[in-house]
C-alpha cells in the first residue's frame, strides 16, 4: 500500500510524476478513488490555496500543483463517471466575451477541481450563447465569468440577460471575478456571488451548491 | 516651466513649481479624438492625436507610445488578434514559442523594419516634431517576464521557471537584446524616457523575481542607460513583495498599482526614489468622485513624500469621468512636491 500522505505531499509540491504513480499504485490495489479525491487530493489543494492566499505560494508554484492533482484526476475520473459518483457540483468556467486574459480564470478552474467540482473550462472569449449550450448539455449548475478589462465587464450583464432569455437563469448561481469587478457591480448585474480571489471564489462555488 | 523642463528637473532632484502629471492613458486618450482602439494600436498619427489631445486637455506632462503589450510579438512573428474597441492581443494557443526549440532560431527583428515597433518609433518621431518642447516624451517597451509571456504563452511560463529554469534564462536573454534594440531607436527618435511594462512580474512572488526576473530587468535598465535614456518601470499588480528589488533597479521613475502601499515603497526603496501613482484606477478614479480622487492622491503623496509623481495606479479606464480625472490632475497643478 502505497504511503498516501505522500499524496497529499506531491500535490502540493507540483509533483506530477509522483502524484501520478502513486495514484495508479493505490487504485491498483484498490484504494477507493473517492478516498484519494476527498481525504488526499482535496485536502492538498486546500492547502494549496491556503498557502496562496497567504503569499507563500504563487502563481506558478499553484498552476504545478494543479497540474500534479490533474495527473491524478486523469486516472481517477473515469473510475468515478463509471460507477455513477457525482461531483460536488459542475461549473461551466470562461472569460467572457471579448476578454483573452485567463491566467486568473485558471487559477479558479485549477481550484475549483481540486475542490471536488467538475469543470468545463470554455477557455477565453467565451459568448453568452456558449454559456448557455454548456448548462443545457452539460447540466452545469455554476456559470463563472471572469473579466480583466473594464471594457469587457458589460459582457457580464450580456450574458445573464441572455441567460434569462434562453429560460436556465434560475438553473445555475453565477458568480463573477476579474481585477475591475466589485461586490456592487455583481449586485447591479444580478450575480448570484462576487469574490476577489481564487480562494474566496472556491468557497462561494460550494455555498452555491449546498443544499438550502 | 515646461512640462518637459519640470518632469527632467524633479527626476534630477533641483526645485519645481507643481508635482509633475504623468497617469496613464491608452483607452481613455483614444476616445478623446473618438477613433477605434484598432486605429489608436496600429496608426501611429491616431495615437499621436489622441496623447497631444488628452495632454492639453487635462494638463499632463508627457505623451507617450503605449497602446497594447503586442508590439515585439507582434514582429517577431507571433499571432496576435485585432479588436475594434480592445487592445491588441496575444492569440496564447499559437504561442510563438509553444515549441521551445524554435527560440534558437528566432532572429531580432528590425525595429525600423517597417512593422508594429517603426510605428511607434514613428509616434516618437512626430512628437518631437509637435510637442518635443514642451512635454517629456515617453517610449515603451516590454520587460524581461512580460515579453517571455507574451511569446511562449504566460500559462506555460509560470511553470517553465521549475520545468525548464536553463530555457526561462535564455528567453530572458533573447528579450533584452531585442528590447534594448528597441529602446536604442526610441531613445534615437526622441523618447526622453523609456517606459517599462513587466506586468507578469507580480505574478511570480519574490523568490523567482530575485533568482529569474530581476537580473534580467537591471541589465535592460543599465542597457537603456548605456544607451542615453531614462526608465520609467511599471508592473500591473501586487508588486507589495518585490518592491525592494524594485528599487534596486537604479529606474528613474517607479510606477506603482495601487495594491502595493506607497508608504511600504517609500520604506524600501528609500527617500530618494522618485515614485509615481497610485490610487485605485477603477475603484476610485472610475467609479468614485472628484473629492475621493483628490483624498486618494493626496493620500499617495503623503506617503510617497516629495519625490512624487502624479498617476493613477495603472491605465486610465477609457469611461474615467473626466471630472474625476481633472480632479487627479487639479491635484498636481495645484500642489509642490
Amino acid at each position: 500500500m502505497p504511503d498516501l500522505k505522500k499524496l497529499y505531499d506531491s500535490v502540493v509540491s507540483g509533483d506530477a510524476k509522483t502524484t501520478q504513480a502513486i495514484t495508479q499504485q493505490a487504485l491498483a490495489e484498490g484504494v477507493d478513488p473517492l478516498k484519494l479525491v476527498n481525504e488526499h487530493m482535496v485536502p492538498a489543494m486546500d492547502e494549496v490555496g491556503r498557502r496562496f492566499e497567504a503569499n507563500e505560494y504563487f502563481v506558478p508554484e499553484l498552476l504545478i500543483s494543479a497540474r500534479a492533482m490533474k495527473a491524478a484526476l486523469e486516472l481517477i475520473r473515469p473510475l468515478l463517471v463509471a460507477r455513477g459518483d457525482k461531483p460536488v457540483g459542475r461549473v461551466a468556467i470562461g472569460t467572457v466575451k471579448g476578454d483573452l486574459h485567463d491566467i486568473g480564470k485558471n487559477l479558479v478552474a485549477s481550484l475549483l477541481e481540486g475542490g471536488g467540482f467538475e469543470v468545463i473550462d470554455l477557455g477565453v472569449n467565451v459568448s453568452p450563447e456558449k454559456f448557455i449550450e454548456t448548462v443545457n448539455t452539460k447540466q452545469a449548475n455554476i456559470v463563472a465569468m471572469s473579466a480583466l478589462l473594464t471594457t469587457t465587464m458589460p459582457s457580464m450583464k450580456t450574458t445573464i440577460d441572455a441567460l434569462k432569455a434562453a429560460g436556465v437563469r434560475n438553473k445555475v448561481k453565477v458568480l463573477i471575478g476579474g481585477a475591475p469587478i466589485t461586490q456592487k457591480y455583481a449586485d447591479e448585474i444580478g450575480a448570484d456571488g462576487y469574490s476577489e480571489n481564487a480562494v474566496g471564489a472556491v468557497a462561494l462555488a460550494k455555498k452555491s451548491v449546498a443544499p438550502a | 516651466m515646461t512640462s518637459r523642463e519640470r518632469v527632467l528637473a524633479h527626476l534630477a532632484g533641483r526645485p519645481v513649481d507643481r508635482l509633475p502629471l504623468m497617469p496613464i492613458t491608452m483607452m481613455f486618450a483614444c476616445a478623446q479624438v473618438g477613433a477605434r482602439y484598432r486605429d489608436y494600436c496600429t496608426d501611429y498619427r491616431v495615437l499621436v492625436e489622441g496623447q497631444i489631445r488628452t495632454a492639453e486637455a487635462f494638463g499632463f506632462d508627457y505623451v507617450n507610445t503605449m497602446s497594447d503589450p503586442a508590439r515585439e510579438a507582434a514582429d517577431c512573428g507571433a499571432t496576435v488578434e485585432y479588436f475594434d474597441h480592445q487592445p491588441v492581443a496575444i492569440v496564447e494557443d499559437q504561442a510563438l514559442l509553444a515549441d521551445k526549440t524554435k527560440l534558437a532560431a528566432l532572429k531580432i527583428p528590425d525595429p525600423l523594419g517597417g512593422g508594429r515597433m517603426h510605428n511607434g518609433i514613428k509616434a516618437l518621431a512626430l512628437y518631437r516634431e509637435r510637442v518635443g518642447q514642451d512635454k517629456i516624451i515617453e517610449g515603451w517597451i516590454e520587460g524581461p517576464i512580460a515579453e517571455a509571456a507574451d511569446l511562449r504563452g504566460i500559462n506555460t511560463l509560470m511553470m517553465d521557471f521549475f520545468d525548464d529554469p536553463v530555457f526561462v534564462r535564455d528567453l530572458f536573454a533573447f528579450i533584452v537584446e531585442l528590447e534594448l534594440r528597441f529602446a536604442g531607436e526610441q531613445i534615437k527618435a526622441g523618447a526622453d524616457l523609456i517606459g517599462v511594462g513587466d506586468a507578469a512580474a507580480s505574478l511570480v512572488g519574490p523568490q523567482l523575481y530575485d533568482e529569474f526576473v530581476w537580473p534580467y530587468e537591471k541589465q535592460l535598465v543599465d542597457g537603456i542607460h548605456a544607451l542615453g535614456g531614462r526608465v520609467r518601470l511599471h508592473i500591473c499588480g501586487n508588486t507589495r513583495r518585490i518592491l525592494e528589488g524594485l528599487g534596486k533597479l537604479g529606474c528613474e521613475v517607479v510606477d506603482l498599482d495601487s495594491l502595493a502601499p506607497i508608504e511600504e515603497a517609500r520604506q524600501k526603496m528609500g527617500p530618494d526614489a522618485v515614485l509615481l501613482g497610485n490610487l485605485n484606477p477603477v475603484a476610485v478614479l472610475r467609479n468614485g468622485d472628484p473629492a475621493g480622487v483628490t483624498a486618494a492622491i493626496a493620500e499617495c503623496h503623503r506617503q510617497a513624500g516629495p519625490r512624487f509623481i502624479v498617476g493613477a495606479g495603472c491605465e486610465v479606464p477609457r469611461d474615467t469621468p473626466a471630472a474625476n480625472l481633472r480632479a487627479l490632475c487639479s491635484y498636481a497643478h495645484g500642489h509642490r512636491p
